[in-house]
């Protein structure tokens, strides 16, 4: 099935083609998306918004291997998500996916520092010394590193799973609504954060948000509705955003 | 409320039964144990009466107490009692009354089989010759073309013997006596009503004449059976045949002698069931912990649940009640299923009788009320109190905590204050009374320290969670290299330190009891090795591979060989002191102390030639009653009645010949059979050893039960009988130690249960199904070791304090088994992989998606 797609350009991270996704069967199926077609650039800060309901983390769950498609294709760099096995999926999120959750995403045995290494330790992969002393540095938790979870405030422990996400230089990192449960001081901490490595070092992020301030930090934002891609913003301010929801939703 | 109670009862249906099992199988144990012991009750209740039928009246010699004091080993199986001259049966016959007597003989006879020449039986049921009378055609069924015994060389024998040995009528077959042996041919093959054997006894029937020659019997009869004419009742027929009787002959009815005969097995397996209710009651025991545990976590999970019920207007009262109800259900429920399972251990335990050649005459399973009442009501008891801790805490859950967030974080394993001294009072107790009921108690000594043992592992429970996570880290520090599941492994397990501590409990029970019985045996066959080191002087020992006692021919022949200097016999039988049942020994005077020492410190061995009706008393057993020299000890006989027996001798020495000691010729005149229960001998001077055993191993060839050993010989089948028993007690608590891994498996579920959200997380970012089960099998194994470490150091304390108890009946060293302790921590490590099959799976299975959008 892969032969007969077009080749996937090289110069996006992650790509999907014409994604379906149906949850139940009969009367009781629910389109969540109806043919979502998107690239996200290397290196590119990508923000999807849209009403509840709209299927924005569906197609999250989709494009992070974490969910299968009904139909339609996700490549990660060059690897097409459809034709994996649960195991190499399960590889692929460890390797080249980098994730961070609306919450409970630190496991809560482990210390600080050893959640954010927790994908490269699942790997058997040795820690980057430097590029973990950087990513440490850059939210500003190094005296936290023997902590536990419950020892670190909620945007301490967002901070720490970002830096979980990027420890290992995935080629995605996805984030659902990850300012969602902090106050908006920690939230635009953990954005700047997230900015900084897109900015810096090249990262490419997708990020699903209602919060336009949060959409606002994005290069560009993807607005969906009904399980379809119903426009696009490039360098978007919040109150643009918020017009743009409004919009929509009427 | 009540509705709530069973809702959350269906909803967590695998939670229910996992929770069960420990009960069903406790509660199957404990009425297993009933129903087996009165199915057999049952059974020989049936056969006595059948065999009461035969006759009316029974004619024998007054015993002055019927217990069937036996001494080691099986011998002819008949109790204690004088033989009765012929001539009573002449006397019987005259009685007015009485249609037929029948004078009947039993006795020793062991039959070899011809194929193997190995002996047949003589491992626990007796080996029985009898006589063939008139009469036995009552309770014997001759099988096929068999016809009774009529000449001095015919036999007829048991269908089970016949069928095992694979005997049939027209085959030669020796027999071993009390005599020489002797050669005869199979006429006859006979079975109890359907079932081929009685309870395992084998049987040798030959005409009368024959069996009164070849029992030792010539002369007299054990017993003579009267039958009366029709219409006299047998009460009336055995009044006035008692009074034809001289003086020593008493007549009963048959059917008394049934209810002693019933009343004896009554006793013998009241004392069966007593031991095995003692493991079915450390399986309950187990059982309770693992209860006590996951009411705890089910507790603890439904917290918000609680809460709510609780902001809703539900009572303190109606959430503890709640949880209450909930353990009733489920100890009712797994009651009532312990009891089909009880049906079915006794049917399996039953078969396993049968496969040991031990038939039972056929009954049906007797499930008696009680047995169902007693299940149900230790069942439920153990159920719901186990659940009251719980349960309290969860009645202190306050509203409040419904609108708090889950705590997330690890729980710790607050032991502080009031809590850990009541841990450490209760642990003190435990261990006061079980060394009291060691050392101090004058009666049921036994009951003290079994309670002492369960209070002392409560404690030791109580405060494990203290050592939990030091032991856990501890034991997982390797691990932190290892690999990162391996870690999480090793904090999961640290996590909730009195989760682990009491799961890790049950298991502790269970190994800490087998360590104790693998010191005790280790301890044991050290002190029979030092005992023998010590104190046998012989180059060989004539015994017998069960240690049951064989015929005195073999040693009279023995005696008879030029390449043998010294032959002496030993002869170990039971009689009462003051009323209360001891054991004698009785030796050869004037060759004992060339062949063993006895140390005696006060009068001496050569006294005992002098008259029989004096004794050899060890030390410690003469401070005790404050016997010197000369004074008397209260004996009494079951043939004779009181023989009060004169102290002539003191020794020091009793781990060969026990507390008593009399001289051969005595036992003659107190005891019927005459059966050695061991020889010693020594090699003439300048006869190469080796050419002495051959002499004597060809000797002693006719009586293949004989074993000729030298001392590390001898030893070694010792520590074999030691071995054996080990074997059989460890088989016992495996039980207790297979709850205790469906105990591990239940916590490990609800835990997994538990961290759904965390297992999502550990998936998502890439943690592969395998690595997952291995991070299971790891917390598994660290709380399965952890068990058994708390299980060994505890089994050694125990196993040292009753070694010092035992220290006077003979068990002198302390011994631990290093070896086969470290071969127990590595089981518990590989059944705590195997306890982690299941969650693991489950955890695997784990859908990534639905665990992190989990709420």
């Amino acid at each position: 099935m892969a032969s007969t797609m077009p080749a996937p350009p090289t110069e996006a991270a992650a790509r999907a083609a014409n994604l379906k996704k149906v949850y139940g069967e009969g009367d009781a199926a629910v389109e969540a998306l109806r043919g979502v077609s998107l690239e996200f650039g290397r290196g590119g800060f990508t923000a999807i918004m849209g009403p509840s309901g709209s299927g924005k983390s569906t197609l999250l769950h989709c494009l992070a291997g974490l969910d299968s498609p009904t139909e339609g294709n996700v490549w990660i760099g060059d690897t097409d998500l459809t034709t994996l096995s649960e195991r190499q999926l399960t590889a692929l999120r460890r390797d080249k996916v980098g994730f961070v959750f609306q919450a409970f995403n630190l496991v809560p045995t482990l210390t600080a520092a050893e959640n954010i290494t927790l994908p490269l330790d699942i790997a058997g992969t040795e820690v980057d010394r430097v590029w973990f002393d950087q990513v440490v540095d850059t939210i500003g938790l190094r005296d936290r590193l023997r902590h536990r979870p419950s020892e670190l405030s909620g945007g301490q422990q967002q901070r720490v799973a970002g830096a979980r996400a990027l420890v290992s230089r995935p080629e995605i990192v996805f984030a659902d609504e990850p300012t969602g449960n902090l106050d908006s001081r920690s939230g635009a901490e953990l954005l700047g954060f997230l900015r900084e490595a897109v900015s810096t070092h090249g990262q490419t992020i997708v990020i699903v948000t209602h919060d336009a301030g949060a959409a606002s930090y994005a290069d560009r934002v993807v607005f969906l509705a009904d399980g379809h891609v119903v426009d696009e913003m490039r360098d978007p301010t919040a109150d643009l955003v918020l017009d743009r929801l409004k919009s929509l939703e009427s | 409320m009540w509705r709530a109670t069973f809702k959350s009862l269906v909803a967590k249906k695998l939670r229910l039964v996992l929770t069960a099992i420990s009960v069903v199988l406790g509660v199957g144990f404990v009425a297993g144990t009933y129903v087996l012991t009165d199915t057999m009750n049952a059974a020989f209740e049936q056969l006595f009466a059948q065999t009461s039928e035969a006759s009316d009246v029974v004619v024998r010699s007054v015993s002055a107490f019927d217990a069937q004091v036996e001494g080691p080993g099986g011998g002819g199986g008949g109790d204690e009692r004088t033989p009765v001259p012929e001539q009573v049966l002449a006397d019987v016959l005259s009685v007015p009354g009485v249609a037929t007597a029948v004078g009947d003989v039993q006795g020793y006879a062991q039959m070899v089989d011809p194929a193997t020449d190995e002996v047949i039986g003589g491992v626990g049921p007796p080996t029985i010759g009898t006589n063939w009378t008139d009469l036995a055609g009552d309770i014997l069924s001759l099988r096929g073309d068999s016809v009774p015994p009529a000449s001095a060389d015919e036999v007829v024998i048991d269908a089970a013997t016949a069928r095992n040995a694979n005997l049939a009528v027209g085959d030669r077959i020796r027999i071993l006596f009390q005599g020489p042996p002797g050669e005869f041919t199979i006429v006859g093959v006979a079975g109890f009503g359907d079932a081929d054997n009685l309870g395992g006894a084998t049987l040798a029937v030959f005409d009368t004449a024959t069996a009164q020659e070849v029992l030792g019997k010539r002369g007299v009869f054990d017993a003579i059976s009267v039958v009366g004419d029709e219409g006299v009742p047998a009460s009336e027929l055995r009044a006035s045949v008692d009074a034809a009787l001289p003086d020593g002959v008493e007549a009963v009815t048959s059917t008394s002698v049934a209810d002693e005969a019933s009343q004896a097995l009554q006793e013998g397996l009241g004392f069966f069931r007593t031991a095995l209710l003692v493991f079915a009651f450390v399986a309950l025991f187990v059982g309770s912990f693992i209860i006590f545990n996951t009411f705890s976590i089910i507790v603890a999970q439904r917290t918000r649940e609680l809460a709510l019920l609780r902001a809703l207007g539900a009572s303190k009262r109606q959430v503890i009640v709640s949880v209450v109800l909930e353990a009733l259900v489920v100890g009712l429920l797994a009651s009532l299923l312990g009891i089909l399972a009880g049906i079915g251990i006794a049917v399996g335990l039953q078969g396993l009788l049968g496969a040991f050649n031990i038939d039972l005459p056929s009954t049906s399973i007797q499930l008696l009320p009680r047995t169902i009442i007693v299940a149900l009501i230790v069942g439920v008891v153990v159920t719901v109190v186990a659940s009251i801790l719980p349960a309290r805490r969860a009645g202190s859950v306050a509203p409040i905590q419904a609108l708090r967030e889950a705590s997330d974080g690890p729980v710790a394993g607050d032991l502080a204050g009031r809590r850990l001294v009541i841990a450490v009072v209760v642990t003190a107790l435990g261990a006061a009374a079980l060394l009291y009921g060691l050392f101090g108690a004058e009666s049921d000594g036994a009951s003290i320290v079994g309670l002492g043992a369960a209070v002392t592992f409560i404690g030791v429970a109580m405060l494990s969670p203290l050592a939990a996570r030091p032991v856990a880290g501890g034991l997982g520090a390797p691990l932190k290299r290892l690999s990162v599941q391996a870690r999480l492994g090793r904090e999961n397990a640290m996590r909730s330190p009195r989760r682990t501590a009491s799961t890790a409990a049950a298991l502790m029970i269970g190994l800490g009891l087998v360590s104790m019985v693998a010191i005790l045996a280790a301890s044991l066959k050290a002190s029979f090795d030092a005992a023998l080191t010590e104190t046998l002087k012989a180059d060989y020992t004539l015994s017998t591979s069960s240690f049951t006692s064989f015929s005195p021919e073999v040693g009279r022949r023995v005696a008879a060989l030029p390449e043998v200097e010294t032959t002496s016999a030993f002869r170990q039988n039971g009689f009462r002191v003051d009323g209360s049942t001891s054991f004698l020994t009785a030796v050869d005077p004037g060759t004992v102390e060339d062949v063993a020492t006895l140390e005696v410190s006060e009068g001496s061995v050569a006294a005992l030639d002098e008259r029989a009706d004096v004794v050899l008393v060890h030390r410690d057993v003469a401070a005790d009653n404050g016997w010197t020299l000369g004074d008397e000890v209260p004996a009494e006989f079951a043939s004779l009645g009181d023989r009060p027996l004169t102290i002539v001798g003191i020794y020091d020495e009793n781990r060969l010949v026990g507390d008593y000691v009399i001289s051969l010729g005595a036992y003659d005149e107190y005891y019927t059979e005459q059966l050695d229960s061991f020889v010693l001998v020594t090699g003439a001077e300048g006869v190469p050893l080796a050419e002495v055993s051959e002499s004597i191993s060809a000797a002693a060839s006719e009586f293949p039960n004989v074993q000729v050993q030298d001392q590390a010989a001898f030893r070694e089948q010792q520590a074999g009988f030691v071995d054996q028993l080990l074997g059989l007690v460890t088989a016992l608590l495996a039980m207790a130690i297979v709850i205790a891994l469906f105990g591990i498996v239940n916590t490990l579920g609800l835990s997994i249960y538990e961290r759904t959200r965390e297992l999502g997380l550990l998936r998502a970012v890439g943690m592969s199904r395998v690595q997952v089960k291995r991070m299971i099998r790891w917390e598994s194994i660290i709380i399965a070791v952890f068990g058994a470490v708390l299980g060994i150091v505890i089994g050694i304390l125990f196993g040292w304090a009753l070694q010092q108890a035992l220290r006077s009946e003979g068990v002198s060293e302390f011994v631990v088994p290093v070896g086969q302790l470290v071969a127990y921590l590595v089981f518990a490590g590989l059944a705590g992989v195997l306890a982690a099959i299941w969650p693991a799976k489950r955890a695997a299975k784990l859908n990534v998606l639905e665990a992190i959008s989990y709420e």
